[in-house]
């Protein structure tokens, strides 16, 4: 692979998965706070 | 009209379920074909634009909509916007619903041939045109329907327990099986020699396509395709959702978690293809020889995932067990998505009157009695998916209609930045609502209608398999059922009263 699929591969998958973890980690510890529901 | 409403348990149990509603077959079976199709790489950057200039924004709209008026779509049109704009849901919700039955249809072949791998009569095609000949031979016969039936009854049954019971439950189960199945085929797609022709191909950008307005509609139709934003579904769920639900942070979720699930998909595909080919044939035919096979589009677009994959997975070890497991994780993509539907249609019978146990007999045998035309014929199949497929960009206009008839500012202030939230969205929501979308949609439907006039000759012919006429003829007939049907829809789901609480102060 070039050097520029490989930073473009990084970049989209890491964009996109990395979002959806970091919004999943969000949800996880917002739900630990009881008082909120 | 007055159903004792139950609700998702928590927080997760919608997310689940609306991440279920948006991963499904165009993750797996279409988005691997049209990334490819559009030489790779730079098709990344409209379909990720287009996630937040279309999808996120019309998610975030639909989630509002359930929950304010807690009624499906014709309700929940006619309570916000007003009684004469029932309609409008109830297009919105007759398009899903004929995508309905020619999607019941597809979950029976994905079934199918979950079972032929299972049994090993996948492994038999070795060739593209035996492999070919067998799916059109299955997708035209009795079995095609018996595996329609089977697959709108599973969809019936799931809804038939209940949102919890049922749809959270269902999606509890099969979104973590299937993220599972496309982790363990990506990363067998990935160690197989020659894999790395697949990355390069999917990750290298030809920046000179972006150019092309046509990759930009490409990545505009497959995001709304594959999040299903526009298509009504989640404002369906979103009816049962706790008062307190953080709108902006699960809309993101689900629209990033439905690309993630698509990235996996190609991952497990589009490497699989050019492994195969750069193994077998000299590099300087290889790639040409694994373009047109992941771009193969085969009869009703089913060429690459029904036509090639089985062949190819049959050319590696222990190919029979992972052709079982793709076929499985499509199968489970599939049933997410129908079940949500199911749950549409379901949901609509409901605020018309019904019981839910009478509602989904009559979904499943509508839906099933559709979806049989299709189930028999290819051509019928491409069609309905022809002028339900593109009809999914009026019903997305038709959301940003209301949203401008609503009122862009009370669309932020009563539907979307409600306690709960812990993101809100600005003014500048307003612009993307009332002038991004809205021209996405007519530039799109624009684009669409002038090439169309070079699909083919008879571009007018309403009974022509893919022309601009069917398209309109269809259409006008959707629209034209439903104007008629307005005053009474109106009247059965919001009652008689002539202006209901939420719309004063509204257009009426």
């Amino acid at each position: 692979m070039t050097l520029d699929s490989v930073i473009t591969m990084i970049v989209i998958l890491g964009g996109v998965w990395g979002g959806f973890a970091i919004l999943i980690v969000s949800v996880v510890r917002r739900e630990r706070r009881p008082s909120d529901y | 009209m007055a159903e004792g409403r139950e609700q998702f348990t928590s927080r997760w149990g919608l997310i689940i379920a609306a991440l279920g509603m948006a991963v499904g077959t165009g993750n797996v079976w279409r988005f691997p074909r049209i990334y490819a199709t559009n030489e790779g790489g730079a098709f990344l950057i409209p379909w990720l634009f287009f996630l937040f200039a279309w999808s996120i924004p019309l998610l975030i709209l639909e989630i509002g909509m359930g929950k304010k008026s807690r009624m499906g779509l014709v309700g929940a049109f006619g309570k916000l916007v007003g009684r004469r704009s029932s309609w409008m849901g109830g297009f919105v919700a007759l398009v899903t619903t004929l995508i309905t039955f020619y999607y019941s249809v597809v979950m029976g072949w994905c079934l199918r041939y979950f079972l032929a791998a299972l049994s090993g009569d996948l492994s038999r095609f070795t060739d593209a045109g035996a492999s070919q000949q067998a799916f059109e031979s299955f997708a035209t016969n009795g079995w095609a329907v018996f595996f329609h039936f089977f697959a709108i009854g599973i969809g019936a049954w799931v809804v038939h327990r209940g949102v919890v019971k049922g749809i959270e439950r269902a999606n509890r189960i099969l979104i973590p099986t299937l993220a599972l199945l496309l982790l363990v085929a990506a990363v067998r797609a990935l160690t197989l020699p020659g894999a790395e022709k697949g990355l390069q191909f999917m990750f290298h950008i030809e920046w000179s396509r972006l150019a092309d307005y046509r990759l930009w509609l490409e990545g505009l139709t497959q995001s709304a395709w594959s999040t299903g934003a526009g298509w009504g579904l989640l404002l369906t769920y979103a009816v049962y959702t706790r008062e307190r639900e953080d709108i902006v942070r699960n809309s993101l979720m689900i629209g990033l978690g439905n690309n993630s699930m698509s990235l996996l998909a190609a991952l497990a595909v589009l490497p699989t293809v050019f492994a195969y080919f750069y193994s077998t044939l000299p590099p300087e035919v290889a790639y040409q020889r694994a373009f047109d096979v992941a771009t193969f589009s085969g009869p009703a677009s089913t060429g690459l995932t029904f036509v090639w994959i089985p062949i190819l997975f049959s050319k590696f070890p222990f190919g029979q067990f992972f052709s079982a497991i793709f076929f499985l994780a499509l199968t489970a993509a599939a049933l997410s998505s129908l079940i949500a539907m199911v749950e549409l249609i379901t949901r609509i019978l409901i605020d018309l009157g019904m019981t839910r146990s009478r509602a989904i007999i009559a979904v499943f045998s509508v839906v099933f009695l559709g979806g049989v035309p299709s189930a028999l014929s290819l051509n019928f199949f491409a069609n309905q998916d022809w002028a339900w497929g593109l009809g999914l960009m009026v019903s997305g206009g038709l959301f940003a209609v209301a949203a401008i008839r609503f009122g862009l500012n009370r669309v932020r202030a009563e539907l979307i930045n409600l306690p709960g939230n812990e993101l809100n969205v600005g003014p500048w929501f307003n612009g993307v609502l009332g002038i991004l979308v809205p021209m996405e949609f007519l530039v799109m439907l624009t684009w669409w209608i002038v090439q169309s006039f070079g699909f083919t000759e008879a571009w007018w012919n309403p009974f022509s398999t893919f022309s601009l006429g069917t398209c309109l003829f269809q259409w006008a007939l959707a629209a034209i059922l439903m104007l008629s049907l307005n005053n009474w829809m109106a009247n059965r789901t919001l009652g008689t009263g002539r202006v209901n609480q939420l719309s004063q102060g509204g257009i009426q």
